[in-house]
């Protein structure tokens, strides 16, 4: 599967789908849903709450298509879209006390829940294991910067926030992480339930 | 023992090298079957729930503007707007609050100027001032901030989810009786 920010939608396709064909939309809809979710669910490790931004950030899409200027690849829009969205749900109160209440603040990853995704290496497990052990905020971080490469100014323009703020995240991600990448006597136990 | 440079790097080649196909999102058909009743709630909800949070903003621009206005029919010892306005003699010196109720009630119009605009913008500005004062109160938490810092952080967070209540319950209101 290509990454969301790779890819294009024919033009024709793109204005059929402005003019509301729903076979141009359900195209557009096969070629990109299937990378935002995935992006969604990095950011957003319960389902249940990524599918809500995965379908306003889809609804916002065909809302909005006619705006797409062709800058960039529709997928590379789309992306900002989609970030811009799950940082809102992230920073929302009502998740915030949802958390609270489930005491799920400190340990982002419910006893019982799977990874974002079934990998079939070990080692990607760990790394998933590891991703779900951080915070929201700075998995977030790590993932605009490391994997979709966002420079610190634009995630701290995403965030509303200092540059520096998005330097500590990316410090403090790392290094709670270091823990799962040191060798195996020092790292952490995962069994997978 | 890896240096900090090699853990960087090798964490992000780990992210990037996930699994990017098993986490599939639901079909189209579903999209469009949850697209329709969110699309309608959202256009009736959100044109209640203004009017009613913009009822509100006009009271309050009322009382801004013309709060110690007397109004010009009320007459003390007179019935206005249901609510009987306490003559001078009648008053007593003491009940200042009660004073500038009534010449607040006797300031409104007959009839509330309804006005429709979103509450995104309130929400989103609150929202915002919530998130910002979390980290602040953990930071407070982590670092040496005296306790009464603290409580005020707290106390200051505990007000702004206050006003938040009040515009989603107003929302929730608004649903209702549509």
């Amino acid at each position: 599967m290509a990454r969301l920010v790779d890819i294009t939608v024919p033009d024709v396709v793109r204005v059929r789908a402005c003019a509301g064909d729903e076979g141009a939309r359900q195209q557009i809809y096969a070629a990109v849903a299937p990378a935002t979710f995935t992006l969604i669910r990095r950011l957003i490790p319960q389902r249940s709450a990524a599918e809500d931004v995965f379908q306003d950030t889809m609804m916002i899409l065909f809302e909005r298509l006619v705006e797409f200027r062709q800058e960039a690849p529709l997928g590379a829009w789309l992306r900002r879209i989609a970030i811009s969205r799950s940082l809102m749900h992230l920073r929302s109160p009502w998740r915030r006390v949802r958390l609270a209440l489930d005491g799920h603040e400190a340990a982002e990853l419910p006893a019982g829940a799977v990874p974002v995704t079934a990998p079939p290496l070990p080692e990607a497990i760990d790394v998933e294991r590891a991703l779900a052990s951080l915070a929201p905020t700075a998995r977030a971080v790590l993932w605009m910067y490391e994997v979709e490469g966002y420079s610190h100014a634009e995630i701290a323009r995403e965030f509303g926030r200092s540059i520096s703020f998005s330097k500590s995240q990316l410090a403090r991600a790392h290094l709670k992480l270091r823990a799962w990448f040191e060798p195996q006597g020092h790292r952490p136990t995962c069994t997978l339930t | 023992m890896h240096t900090d440079l090699e853990h960087e790097h090798t964490l992000a080649r780990a992210l990037r090298e996930l699994p990017h196909d098993s986490a599939r999102p639901y079909g189209w058909d579903e999209f469009r079957r949850r697209s329709q009743p969110r699309a309608t709630h959202l256009a009736g909800g959100r044109a209640l729930a203004a009017t009613v949070v913009v009822a509100v903003a006009a009271s309050a621009l009322i009382i801004r503007v013309g709060g110690f206005v007397r109004h010009p029919h009320a007459a003390p010892g007179t019935v206005h707007h249901g609510v009987a306005t306490l003559s001078h003699s009648a008053a007593s010196p003491g009940s200042g609050e009660e004073s500038y109720a009534e010449r607040y009630l006797a300031s409104l119009p007959r009839e509330p100027a309804l006005v429709d605009v979103g509450t995104r913008a309130a929400v989103a500005t609150l929202e915002d001032d919530i998130a910002q004062l979390d980290d602040l109160v953990s930071a407070a938490r982590t670092g040496s901030t005296p306790p009464a810092r603290l409580q005020a952080l707290l106390d200051e967070r505990t007000q702004l989810v206050s006003s938040l209540v009040q515009v989603r319950y107003a929302e929730t209101l608004a649903d209702a009786s549509r």
